[in-house]
């Protein structure tokens, strides 16, 4: 399969302005993220042939920074899980060092898991979304990949920061990336929710306590806490982002761009047709049961929100008395999917989820070199991002040492 | 059976905000097709919409202005439905957080009886694009424009406190001169800018119940509203006296015809918060800033002119009705017409004549000023009521002065009592008949031969004088 779907030729944008902080790094971003100009279907045939018709917010940004664009990877349809997503892939052949991935449920954090680097995403909010063709608006966001933290950090400085065209920002100060290297260390406490540990095999929690050494030896105390509304999380997601992906779906209709059925007699067959044929079995099924709880359960819709507005309130609380929850990233062993089971889908990211739905910052660290996938999932405090990449960057440093 | 009418009103208003709710394009869906769109507008993934300040600020004041309370917190909802206006899939609403809620309008009821109008809530929204459908040629086609995509409305919901057509006309009356007011919105049904929508169910009359309602759209003024809720009251009546069962549907007023008809149902869907639209949060501070934009209202302008300028209740409401227009009246008061006068002037002759040419006031070169000057020659009796009539239509084409408009027409009255001898020797010597007539005592004769007398003077002789010559010389 090909890694790209579009590739920067012109030479002056391939070289990138020096003297910069991120001068002689290579992006890759999804073709979900607008570069005017280049093809911007967002995985989906619902989109097909559509060109972005203005730069991202974080293009410019980007840019300014030194960057230098690669191009377009292969994602999934609508970055709804990571079906043919080739993105970290880019990484891993060395064709970019620095990938930007939407992470809906834990894209980004989990692909950079099984690859064994970092993964990132950052609180909900503090990048702006303008340009970006999302699909669950409450809880995707730029995730970035990288196997040198730094660049992470690099990113997050570049990109990060108000911007008026998107008006759900939060008020009020965010985090800021350039102070990360004077971020005191200090003693950290981490906890490990109890709830969590009993959805890993014996083999996913030996890893794990393997990967937790690397806390220990960074001076992270790790203690264990409970949750005992857990499982709800993956249930709140799943119902409002469904929700969610009904609505922001419904514009892909096949008249202005995307693939279009022919011989409809009537522009309601017409659309029918339509998005019966542009869109794949796993997001069709995701947006029937958005549909479902649209039109027949806005109840159990209007639950999950409520729902929802408990589960950040008990995250908070929980974050209030730690400076991290801990987990593995994702687990070793998994069972494929089928195409259309949305359920199956949600298994892969169950524990990177929650970040998602609660809008805290979260990291994937590799874990010990052996061949580990499962990863080390850290989850901050909301905004607190920048203390939580120091972090990371002090873990690089320690495996690099061994 | 005696049945009583519940009916609850839903009125759209454009806002004359400058740009659309929520992108910098013109808010003029008259222009060119498709002319003031951007990707936002366009609703093209990618595009994020950003509330524009003005349009708030609009939207508040015409809250205000119908007595509702500003919500500290509202938000918008995605509406969901599919039609080729909005391929978008939604239109941004606030279904479940509205900007104002619980405001109302005083207006008078059918027999003069004060009636308090309750206004459930006041939410803001986007309209959708306008579709022309082409029926002429070979294959019929619809054209979307998106002018209007994205064009700020407010949605304006009553309580189902209306019992009649004379109180759903009299409540959208009120409620446009309120608004006009306030200088938000144009409020014309005629052009588009404000659209009524009935909910029209019946109960029996003395019964607190709501029954089945059937939604009727599609008036295009004042006057069909009532038509059309006075029709659908009928039809309902017939409906219930047969036996038959009201069914929950929406039906379209026939101007034309003077019917409603039922629509083709549309499929209306849930509303779900939209995440990338932050909410609205309105401080008392700003809130303050906005009521001091509030001008005096129509009610309260109406008893200061009684007061001030000793006008008769309906002198002194036809007076503040329109915002234009009262301050015209202030201001030609001021600058010394007698108020009575000048209010009756303004009703009887000026309103008219602005009417026939489709004009506002300040699409003419009439100026208060020049008005005042007007109705001083009257008073002088330099010219009479016949003349002023003719220097007023003049007064709204050209800037000149009205004692030039006097001058170069000729217009000056006739108060020569030899010229008017003569007038009126030459028309008693031409109607010798009705002349005899008055003298037989037929007293009903003097008004004609003053109408002709007058129409002799091309309109110019002093009536008074003319009347007291012709008494005299009849006698």
């Amino acid at each position: 399969m090909e890694l790209f779907t579009h590739r920067e030729t012109d030479p002056a944008a391939v070289s990138g302005r020096p003297g910069l902080p991120l001068s002689g790094r290579r992006v890759v971003i999804q073709p979900n993220m607008s570069r005017r100009g280049w093809p911007c279907n967002a995985g989906s045939r619902a989109l097909e042939n559509y060109t972005a018709l203005e730069d991202a917010a974080i293009i410019p940004r980007l840019e300014k920074s030194g960057a230098h664009l690669a191009g377009n990877s292969r994602m999934s349809e609508l970055g709804f899980g990571l079906a043919a997503d080739t993105t970290v892939r880019a990484l891993i052949e060395k064709e970019a060092d620095i990938a930007l991935m939407t992470d809906t449920m834990g894209e980004a954090r989990v692909a950079a898991a099984r690859a064994g680097i970092f993964g990132f995403k950052p609180s909900w909010g503090i990048v702006s979304r303008f340009g970006l063709i999302g699909l669950v608006p409450s809880m995707e966001c730029y995730g970035v990949a990288a196997a040198d933290p730094a660049d992470i950090s690099g990113v997050m400085q570049a990109i990060s920061g108000k911007d008026d065209r998107d008006f759900s920002m939060p008020d009020g100060e965010l985090p800021d990336f350039s102070q990360e290297g004077k971020t005191q260390t200090g003693s950290r406490r981490a906890g490990i929710v109890k709830e969590m540990l009993a959805l890993l095999t014996d083999k996913d929690r030996g890893l794990f306590r393997e990967n937790l050494k690397m806390l220990g030896s960074a001076g992270v105390e790790v203690v264990e806490v409970t949750f005992p509304e857990f499982e709800l999380l993956q249930t709140a997601h799943q119902v409002i982002a469904a929700a969610e992906a009904s609505s922001s779906a419904g514009k892909y209709d096949g008249v202005r761009y995307g693939y279009r059925a022919p011989g409809a007699k009537n522009w309601n067959d017409m659309y029918l047709d339509s998005r019966g044929a542009a869109f794949g079995t796993l997001v069709k099924a995701f947006l029937f049961q958005g549909a479902y709880f649209q039109f027949e359960n806005y109840a159990a819709f209007e639950n999950a929100c409520r729902v929802r507005r408990r589960l950040v309130r008990s995250m908070e609380n929980l974050l209030s008395e730690l400076d991290l929850l801990v987990s593995p990233t994702c687990r070793m062993v998994r069972k494929d999917a089928a195409p259309s089971d949305v359920r199956g889908a949600y298994e892969e990211f169950i524990l990177t989820l929650p970040a998602n739905l609660t809008g805290q910052p979260a990291l994937q660290v590799p874990g010990d070199p052996a061949g580990d996938c499962v990863g080390l999932h850290l989850t901050a405090k909301r905004l607190d991002d920048s203390r939580l990449l120091a972090l990371g960057r002090r873990l690089a440093a320690s495996r690099g040492a061994k | 059976m005696k049945y009583e009418a519940v009916i609850g009103l839903e009125i759209h208003v454009q806002l004359n905000a400058a740009t659309k709710l929520f992108c910098d394009c013109p808010n003029r869906p008259g222009d060119e097709p498709n002319r003031n769109t951007c990707p936002v507008c366009l609703w093209f993934p990618g595009a994020f919409p950003r509330l524009s300040r003005e349009a708030l600020e609009k939207a508040v004041l015409a809250c205000l202005a119908l007595n509702c309370t500003i919500q500290p917190v509202s938000a918008f909802d995605q509406k969901v439905y599919y039609y080729p206006d909005l391929p978008k899939g939604f239109q941004l609403s606030q279904h479940h957080k509205p900007l104002a809620r619980n405001g109302w309008i005083d207006i008078a009821g059918e027999n003069g009886e004060p009636r308090r109008l309750r206004i459930h809530h006041i939410h803001l929204e986007e309209d959708v694009a306008k579709l022309v459908h082409e029926t002429e040629g070979r294959t019929p086609i619809s054209l979307v424009d998106f002018n209007r995509a994205g064009t700020p409305l407010i949605e304006i919901v009553s309580e189902p406190d209306l019992r009649s057509p004379h109180e759903a006309m009299e409540y959208v009356k009120t409620l446009r001169g309120q608004l006009r007011y306030t200088g938000s919105a144009e409020c014309s049904m005629e052009k588009g800018t404000m659209r009524v929508d009935a909910n029209i169910s019946l109960r029996q009359e003395g019964s607190s119940g709501f029954n089945t309602k059937v939604e009727v759209k599609n008036m295009n003024s004042i006057r069909n509203v009532g038509d059309a809720i006075a029709y659908e009251i009928r039809r309902q009546t017939e409906c219930l006296e047969k036996g038959e069962t009201i069914v929950l549907h929406t039906r379209l007023w026939d101007p034309d015809k003077r019917a409603t008809a039922p629509m083709r149902g549309k499929f209306s869907g849930p509303c779900i918060p939209d995440p990338s639209v932050a909410s609205i949060v309105i401080n008392e501070e700003w809130l303050n800033e906005i009521r001091g934009m509030l001008p005096e209202m129509p009610d309260r302008k109406a008893a200061r002119f009684s007061g001030d300028y000793g006008l008769t209740p309906d002198e002194a409401a036809a007076m503040s009705l329109e915002r234009d227009i009262s301050d015209f009246f202030e201001a030609a008061a001021k600058s010394g017409a007698a108020p009575r006068k000048a209010a009756n002037w303004i009703a009887v002759h000026l309103a008219p004549a602005l009417r026939d040419r489709g004009a506002a006031l300040a699409e003419t070169p009439l100026s208060a000023e020049r008005f005042a000057a007007l109705l001083s020659l009257l008073e002088k009796e330099i010219i009479n009521p016949q003349s002023a009539k003719e220097v007023l239509l003049q007064l709204l084409a050209t800037d000149e002065s009205p004692e030039k408009i006097v001058e170069k027409g000729g217009y000056g009255q006739v108060s020569d009592a030899v010229e008017l001898d003569a007038l009126i020797d030459r028309v008693i010597g031409e109607h010798p008949a009705d002349v005899a007539d008055y003298r037989k005592g037929n007293a009903k004769v003097l008004g004609f031969l003053m109408g002709i007398a007058m129409k002799a003077s091309k309109g110019k002789a002093n009536p008074k004088l003319l009347r007291e010559i012709l008494a005299k010389r009849l006698g």
